[in-house]
């Protein structure tokens, strides 16, 4: 009975991970410039690694704590699987694309906005006295610039005095 | 069956009568090592959500010797065996310089100062919005020579070393190709892309016809700390989750807590970058790849990489998915030294130089590569 109920569970599991990398399958497989990867090849043995430790933490008696760490292990391994899966999904020339898309999207969307926003609190500031962020920024800018020009100055002054020390007197 | 029988053994341990039972007294030991690392893993979670420290980073003494704007530049106290200096530059913006020196006896300027060296390190520092026209040509031709100056006047050393981590090293590399009349004795670029063509996942993200540089810089006028994170975060989507699943498995042992308590501070610290700065390294070095192709001009000074002549000493790092080993190794084909060298270590981006295996692998091969040349 109890055996029974695990083997449901186990393929359960396992189809539900099936299900998923097929998903996965189709949607990385929608690239046609680059060959579709094969997350089944992650997959299988990451898969059957897990079939494996549930096998051995159900059958082992006595159970050991050393099931904990092949269970730790079987997970590393999943892990290390999706982010191979990921790494290749995101490594196509599609991804990029779709990326460079929506950042574009999101920055042309945003900058009327950021531009209304910034002018609005420029002057609501403007209106109370008190100094916005770009006139602090200004003024940063200007303390920058004015050290700048301090370093210049002490070059300057530091080779007329290497200049005049080498001169005879 | 198989339920059952694991069940029957929670019953017998449970119940105290383990050896009698059929357990061995190893299994029953084991088990009892397992309930008290659970134990000790229940505390320091305890203690990490009610009394989280701060821990402390950058331990190594060390005293600031000049300050340009939001840069300094920082010498280490050490007994100065060797005469040359070395000038640690780092990456500019991404995240703050103290994973260098993250905790004692696990730091990468400890283990170098510890060996001798007269180690400086510059620190770009944090850029505001004031600092949105700085760009890496500044960065080349105002800041690092007067960074030079400042080390060998310091130190009284008519050379000086220079090492570059990450984007560190073509910024510096750029630095010292186009300035011959600095007495730079050896260079050394540590996981430092140079080959922009070969770069991997930011390379192709980057590309000129998926990303407009021009309307981010022009929209955003820097790049947020929020942005950055994320497209780092974007190159290993699974990196917090086995973080986490590594911290669960080792919160047990204090030593590995306060370790990541210190990664997680500086791995959670991310650093804008100041907009022109973005424009040009995305555009000139990512993009146009000019740096490798001597097309990069510099205050009217075209870069050329063959002019390196000094000695070149390259580390690549076999699992940098942000700096590649292959666009790493590039530069030794693109210098004109006559002794150059590559080794290729195990770990990433960042484990090269910081933790345990750093320690082991990488620290040791810098420290002696430079012993006999300083």
């Amino acid at each position: 009975m109890a055996d029974t109920t695990a083997n449901q569970l186990f393929e359960f599991w396992k189809k539900q991970l099936e299900e998923g990398t097929q998903a996965w399958a189709r949607l990385v497989s929608q690239t046609p410039a680059a060959p579709p990867p094969d997350p089944f090849s992650f997959w299988r043995p990451v898969l059957d690694q897990g079939l494996q430790t549930w096998a051995t933490l159900f059958a082992q008696t006595p159970a050991s704590p050393d099931l904990l760490g092949q269970w730790k292990q079987f997970l590393d391994q999943w892990i290390e699987g999706w982010s191979k899966v990921l790494g290749q999904a995101m490594g196509t020339e599609q991804f990029a694309k779709l990326m460079g898309q929506s950042l574009d999207q999101m920055l042309v969307s945003q900058a009327p906005v950021k531009k209304a926003m910034d002018q609005g609190i420029e002057q609501a500031l403007q209106s109370l006295n008190v100094p916005s962020r770009s006139q602090v920024t200004a003024v940063a800018k200007q303390i920058v610039e004015l050290e700048d020009r301090l370093e210049r100055i002490e070059d300057a002054v530091g080779a007329v005095l290497r200049r005049l020390d080498k001169e005879p007197r | 069956m198989g339920q059952e029988r694991f069940a029957d053994v929670v019953e017998r341990f449970t119940s105290g009568d383990g050896a009698a039972s059929g357990v061995s007294p190893e299994v029953v030991k084991q088990w009892q090592e397992e309930i008290d690392k659970q134990r000790r893993r229940l505390e320091n979670l305890h203690r990490l959500v009610t009394n989280p420290t701060e821990p402390k980073v950058g331990q190594t003494p060390r005293e600031e010797i000049y300050r340009k704007n939001k840069s300094r530049l920082y010498r280490y106290a050490s007994s100065r065996r060797y005469r040359t200096p070395l000038l640690f530059v780092p990456n500019l913006g991404i995240s703050r310089p103290y994973i260098f020196d993250l905790l004692p006896n696990g730091s990468f300027i400890e283990h170098m100062t510890r060996e001798g060296y007269d180690f400086y390190l510059l620190d770009w520092g944090v850029f505001g919005p004031e600092d949105n026209d700085l760009t890496v040509e500044d960065c080349v031709t105002r800041i690092l020579p007067r960074m030079a100056q400042k080390v060998l006047e310091s130190s009284g050393a008519s050379e000086l070393n220079v090492l570059g981590y990450c984007m560190g090293a073509p910024i510096s590399a750029s630095f010292v190709a186009t300035y011959p009349e600095v007495p730079v004795k050896n260079f050394i670029d540590m996981a430092g892309p140079i080959d922009f063509s070969k770069v991997g996942l930011f390379g192709l993200w980057l590309k000129k016809e998926y990303f407009n540089v021009d309307r981010f810089v022009d929209t955003l006028g820097s790049v947020p700390a929020d942005l950055v994170k994320a497209g780092f975060k974007l190159i290993k989507p699974t990196m917090d989750l086995s973080t986490n699943l590594n911290l669960w498995w080792n919160l047990w042992n204090d030593q590995y807590v306060e370790s990541f308590q210190a990664l997680n501070k500086w791995a959670n610290e991310y650093v804008a970058f100041p907009g022109e700065f973005f424009r040009q390294w995305v555009r000139d070095f990512y993009q146009e790849n000019k740096l490798y192709r001597g097309e990069l001009v510099m205050r009217g000074r075209r870069v050329r990489l063959q002019s390196i002549t000094c000695p070149v000493f390259v580390v690549g790092a076999k699992e940098d998915y942000i700096a590649p080993p292959e666009c790493v190794r590039a530069l030794l084909g693109a210098v004109a030294s006559r002794e150059k060298e590559y080794v290729e270590l195990p770990g990433g981006h960042i484990s090269l130089i910081a933790g345990r295996g750093a320690a082991r692998h990488c620290w040791p091969k810098v420290s002696g590569w430079l012993a006999s040349r300083s």
